[in-house]
């Protein structure tokens, strides 16, 4: 019976003129969206393992050196390109590609796509992502914003019931209804995505495993659309309203909402400017030992503690170089204080994650955006946890570096030079993301969020047919 | 087969329909004439618990309508004014559509005979019912009625606007299936067609049953007059 209903929903929509336009376009959008993508995403790739390369020769090759002018001259940290990203690019068109990794400095990532383009780019991309988070759900209404208003206003509603057809079978059958045609345009694209990652190259990172589960996202998110579309259809004489008042809700939804809890969490939470922070660090920094100052006052107490560690009297009586030693201690103090205010600023991130979580209860488009990003691995998070990554390995690498100087230099000879076997000796920068079952830990609530809006929406749709009235 | 006990209905202290009681037998074709408003299309959306009544009850095969709607149903076909079906189906997926949701299947050379015996047109079967005039549709629905050995008839002035041969030879479908033992209730404004089809009549005036009838005790002449005598 359902089935029966839904053949006939589809008959009908198929034989009018707006489904055959309006899904011709979106499946175009998206193929065009997909194909777009995919070759930004090679080149970006190309790219990346070439820039990857030369840097691990540049480091590899640089010479005879005095180590800590290498931790100067320091290397780069490449942030590695997920094949997902290729459904959702996420924020990663903002955060930048690259870390410079250096002594003494914690730096931003650097080289954000979004600084090479035109003004052009603030009015959005064409990327799968956009039309299947926007997109879809305003077909789901342009098809389905009548479902129930056309009977009504034709007629045939009152057949239907002398017909004796129970509403629930009937609102079902318009669910499948409206499900199938989503179907038919989401299961090419899902297909078309797992053909081209699986055909990348050096693809590393993908798994199907994560695609099916970002379209199963998808799919509840338009599973939700469905249900609000018809419980809307269902209440109202007249199509005309249903529509606008669909269009409203899409636009609350899908526009105002994320925008009203950006400003919330920004309100209640906001980052410090770039200048603040910087100045914030610069008053730490300035406070506590300098590296390459010995005459700093923190740096003097250092050297009398270290003295009487030692039962020398002066520093060329060390065991080691004190000048490697002092500016690996220095290294340690800014690393913690980069730490601490990195850390207030992932407190800050927190908070707002938080605002957005709970406003999530308000709009089914914010939790399934960060599942999506999360999934694609084009979050924040996924950034924050990148640039740490980065952060340790810029540690390790001066910490090697400042060692090696104290343990195989003395005092005052700064014409010490490592060579190839100190360099080969520090690894390649190698970054593992998190794992699937961290990021769903992580998105655990945005999960429930998005069930919770499934359920709820099911049951406000059961509630309204079941109390529709014929005439 | 159809039977109103004390059925009434009352909307925001005016009554649409004072308490009410006749029955339809099988075979019977039960004429409700009166004026606009009088309460003929209140008491077949009773019998089609599209509205529920404030007092009494309205049965369908002795099946109360408001605790069995669904049972009711299965035993009655529907024809209103003006049958709406989907414009953008054939006739013939329209009558396949509304028969399934009564659970009936048959195959597609059975609802072809359906829809032949309702006296539509062979090339007619397979078009859209955008393409189809008023007499057309109410044809679909007798088809309908045919598929769903429907029992009951309720009929809600399915001839209005009908010119008279679609008229004609809708009444005799009527008769037809009135000799297969369907009871028919219909409200219409036709007194000519209610004596010649009809069994019984009945007329109303501002929600009250005031008279009851069969067509045989009474001439054309005789059942004017009396209607006219009713409605002023």
């Amino acid at each position: 019976m359902i089935f029966k209903i839904a053949r006939k929903e589809l008959t009908e929509i198929v034989r009018e003129g707006r489904f055959r336009i309006t899904a011709i376009t979106l499946f175009a959008l998206l193929l065009a969206a997909l194909f777009v993508s995919k070759s930004y995403y090679t080149s970006v790739n190309a790219q990346h393992s070439e820039a990857k390369k030369n840097v691990r020769s540049e480091w590899m090759e640089q010479g005879q050196k005095n180590p800590h002018s290498a931790a100067h001259y320091g290397t780069y940290a490449f942030k590695p390109k997920y094949p997902l990203s290729l459904i959702d690019n996420g924020v990663d068109k903002y955060t930048g590609v690259s870390i410079y990794l250096e002594a003494h400095k914690r730096n931003e990532a650097q080289y954000a796509a979004a600084q090479d383009q035109t003004a052009l780019s603030r009015f959005g991309d064409l990327t799968p992502d956009f039309v299947l988070i926007f997109i879809v759900p305003l077909f789901i209404i342009l098809i389905g914003f009548n479902a129930f208003t056309r009977e009504r206003e034709s007629g045939t509603l009152r057949l239907l019931k002398s017909q004796g057809v129970s509403t629930w079978k009937l609102t079902m059958g318009k669910w499948l209804g409206l499900f199938l045609p989503v179907l038919f345009i989401a299961i090419p694209v899902y297909v078309l995505a797992a053909l081209f990652l699986a055909n990348i190259k050096d693809y590393g990172q993908f798994s199907l495993w994560a695609l099916t589960l970002l379209f199963g996202v998808y799919l509840i998110y338009y599973a939700v659309f469905i249900n609000i579309t018809l419980f809307v259809s269902s209440l109202f004489k007249k199509s005309n309203v249903a529509f606008v008042t669909l269009l409203g809700i899409w636009m609350v939804s899908c526009l105002a909402m994320p925008k009203i809890s950006t400003a919330i969490a920004d309100k209640l939470y906001p980052y410090p400017t770039q200048v603040e922070f910087e100045e914030q660090i610069a008053v730490d920094k300035k406070k506590g030992l300098d590296g390459h100052n010995p005459w700093n006052t923190e740096a003097k107490k250092l050297e009398e503690e270290t003295l009487k560690k030692y039962g020398v009297d002066s520093v060329q009586q060390l065991p080691f170089n004190w000048d490697g030693f002092l500016m690996q201690e220095g290294e340690k103090h800014t690393a913690d204080i980069y730490f601490k205010h990195y850390q207030l600023l992932k407190d800050t991130y927190v908070n707002q994650t938080n605002v957005y979580r709970s406003t999530a209860a308000l709009s089914p488009f914010l939790p399934t955006r960060f599942l999506s990003m999360a999934i694609c691995r084009t979050d924040y998070t996924s950034h924050w946890d990148f640039a740490n990554a980065a952060e340790n390995y810029r540690i390790e690498l001066v910490g090697k570096m400042n060692g090696d100087m104290a343990a195989n230099s003395k005092y005052g000879d700064w014409d010490y030079l490592a060579d190839d076997k100190l360099w080969s000796s520090v690894p390649d920068f190698q970054y593992e993301p998190a794992s699937y079952t961290t990021v769903i830990r992580q998105n655990t609530s945005n999960l429930i969020t998005l069930l919770a809006w499934l359920l709820l929406s099911f049951a406000a749709l059961y509630g309204a047919v079941t109390k529709m009235k014929t005439i | 087969m159809l039977e109103a006990k004390q059925l009434s209905k009352t909307y925001q202290g005016k009554e649409a329909l004072k308490p009410t009681s006749f029955t339809v037998n099988k075979g019977d074709i039960f004429c409700l004439l009166g004026a606009n408003g009088a309460g003929k299309t209140t008491t077949i959306n009773l019998f089609l618990n599209f509205i529920q009544p404030s007092r009494g009850q309205a049965l369908i095969g002795e099946k109360d309508v408001v605790k069995e709607p669904i049972e009711t149903k299965k035993l009655l076909t529907y024809i209103p004014e003006n049958l709406m079906l989907y414009p953008n189906l054939s006739g013939l997926e329209n009558l396949e559509y509304f028969s399934g949701l009564a659970n009936k299947k048959y195959p597609k050379e059975e609802f072809l005979k359906f829809l032949a015996e309702a006296g539509l047109q062979a090339d007619a079967h397979d078009k859209r019912i955008s393409t189809y005039s008023k007499g057309m549709r109410q044809k679909v629905g007798i088809a309908l009625a045919l598929a769903k050995d429907a029992q009951v008839l309720l009929l809600d002035e399915p001839t209005s606007g009908l010119d008279p041969k679609a008229s004609n030879e809708f009444s005799e479908l009527l008769t037809k299936l009135s000799k297969k033992g369907v009871a028919t209730l219909m409200a219409t404004h036709d007194l000519f067609r209610a004596k010649e089809t009809g069994t019984h009549i009945g007329m109303m005036r501002e929600g009250n049953l005031v008279e009851q009838l069969t067509t045989d005790q009474i001439n054309h002449t005789d059942l004017e007059k009396l209607y006219l005598k009713h409605m002023n």
